[in-house]
């Protein structure tokens, strides 16, 4: 017979890992759909279940838990310098699995010039197409992760999609250079010849 | 890059560790200890954050670096350094500019003593303790700190010592903003007493630990037993997965199965993975909850534009 506190123990590691289940695959393709660099995507995943953990609580039930998490690894990518160099042991096995295994898909042509353009995007635009195009999430779904209203999502979404259709049909040299390279402009500092 | 692309990128096995290890972390009510027989041991409370470094090797660049102390009474920005007595017991505070370095001077001094020396100086920061596999007692090994990082950084030395993936950059104490604001929590790996489980273990060959410079890995049973004995070294238990993908701890197995994996359990005992097959067969069960593909990501960023 299990004691109270092992039984909430027990509950609460079973939820965890059903979490994380269904969703470590999402979450790690999320967060490497928005940086190149793996020791970065190894800590912001294990940085985001550790979150999760921690906050169990706080995780909703159902499919919201996947836009929960979304959330939490958009805020822990934000806040993690890009090639921090403090790392999660927890994250050691992973990093060195994702060093061995990952490549950056390789654009050319066409492909490479829409790539740069749609990381000119200011980070907010850039976001909400992703949201949509990458995760396939509607316009409520991604108030839910963006933590605004889903009418303003709707809008803010519009808005994107018209800079983002302007912004194709201008000349190169037209765009702006970008002025701060932040997480997930790893494919675009070596585009533009930048200092990583 | 899909995710069923990414479901690919590391192992199921990796994943699954992952997991176990960020449940045994100390934000959860602390599990009980191993499961023997039969249960998992919840990796908890192992593996943990960042670095390491030798205590003599702490110590010896604490002296290095804390040389210029502030003298008793010396207003440090906002804080004031206490009597000689107090600031040399376990921690020494060094203001140069903006910060303060707080360098371990005795990694083995407890909690309640880092606490109360950090609250002289009106730092809402704690030092843990927890038992570490050689060659991570002295080293920091978990950090907490307030959103945004309050601007903590962890003061490191190059070449004073080794670290358990084998680098030589370790981390010696902490760099605090004289305006630091907000409450942090800091982890330090100590020695085991005889038969006092490891809270917290590098790589079991890794310098400094049991097993170290040791080949293992795909070796049967009886030879790596026969290699640990040579080194007066135990077995704690063994770790077996079941046909359900769950870790199970096992006294014995059988002489002819396969070593997988090795962690340092306690002083002079390491736990070892056995497989029956070599090499190991990773069971159906644990790839569950992979979604859908969606879109890769160029062609429909453009098209969500279109």
């Amino acid at each position: 017979m299990l004691s109270p506190p092992d039984v909430t123990l027990d509950e609460r590691r079973r939820r965890f890992e059903e979490l994380y289940a269904v969703n470590h695959v999402p979450i790690l393709g999320y967060v490497l759909r928005r940086t190149d660099n793996t020791d970065d995507a190894a800590d912001v995943l294990a940085d985001t279940f550790l979150t999760a953990w921690r906050r169990l609580e706080d995780v909703p039930a159902g499919p919201s838990a996947r836009l929960w998490l979304y959330g939490t690894a958009r805020r822990v990518l934000a806040n993690h310098p890009r090639g921090s160099r403090r790392r999660l042991a927890l994250a050691d096995r992973l990093r060195a699995e994702l060093a061995a295994s990952y490549h950056p898909p390789e654009q050319v042509g066409e492909l490479a010039e829409i790539t740069a353009v749609f990381r000119r995007l200011p980070e907010a635009d850039r976001e909400l197409l992703a949201l949509t195009a990458w995760e396939g999430l509607n316009p409520s779904q991604i108030a839910l992760v963006l933590d605004c209203s889903p009418n303003a999502a709707r809008i803010r979404l519009h808005r994107a999609r018209r800079r983002f259709a302007a912004a194709l049909t201008q000349p190169r040299a037209a765009a702006p250079a970008p002025t701060q390279v932040t997480n997930g402009d790893f494919a675009l500092t070596q585009y533009a010849g930048l200092p990583r | 890059m899909t995710d069923s692309q990414v479901a690919h990128l590391a192992q199921a096995e990796t994943m699954a560790a992952l997991a176990e290890d960020i449940t045994g972390t100390i934000a959860a009510p602390r599990p009980d200890a191993p499961a023997l027989p039969g249960g998992r041991r919840p990796r908890s409370m192992r593996k943990r954050l960042l670095i390491g470094v030798p205590v003599a090797a702490a110590m010896a660049v604490a002296g290095l670096i804390a040389t210029s102390v502030g003298s008793p009474g010396q207003r440090l920005g906002p804080v004031t350094v206490g009597p000689p007595k107090a600031q040399a017991a376990v921690l020494s505070f060094t203001r140069h500019g903006r910060f303060i370095d707080v360098i371990v001077r005795d990694p083995v001094a407890g909690a309640r003593k880092y606490r109360a020396e950090f609250a002289r100086y009106h730092l809402d920061i704690s030092l843990g303790l927890v038992p570490a596999s050689p060659s991570l007692v002295g080293t920091l090994v978990y950090e907490s700190l307030p959103a945004g990082d309050g601007g903590l950084r962890p003061i490191t030395a190059v070449g004073k010592c080794f670290t358990g993936g084998g680098g030589n950059v370790c981390p010696v104490g902490v760099r605090v903003p004289v305006d630091f604001k907000g409450a942090a929590s800091l982890v330090f790996g100590r020695a085991a007493r005889p038969g006092e489980p490891y809270e917290t273990t590098a790589a079991a060959t890794a310098p400094g630990e049991v097993m170290h410079g040791m080949t293992y890995v795909g070796k049967t049973v009886t030879a790596v037993l026969a290699m640990l004995r040579a080194r007066h070294v135990q077995v704690a238990h063994y770790v077996v997965e079941n046909s359900r993908c769950m870790n199970v701890a096992r006294r014995t197995v059988p002489r002819r199965w396969h070593i997988s994996n090795a962690d340092p359990w306690s002083p002079g005992e390491v736990v070892l993975w056995a497989s029956k097959t070599w090499p190991v067969q990773v069971p159906k069960c644990a790839s569950v909850g992979l979604p859908a593909p969606v879109p890769s990501p160029v062609a429909s960023a453009s098209g969500g534009a279109g």
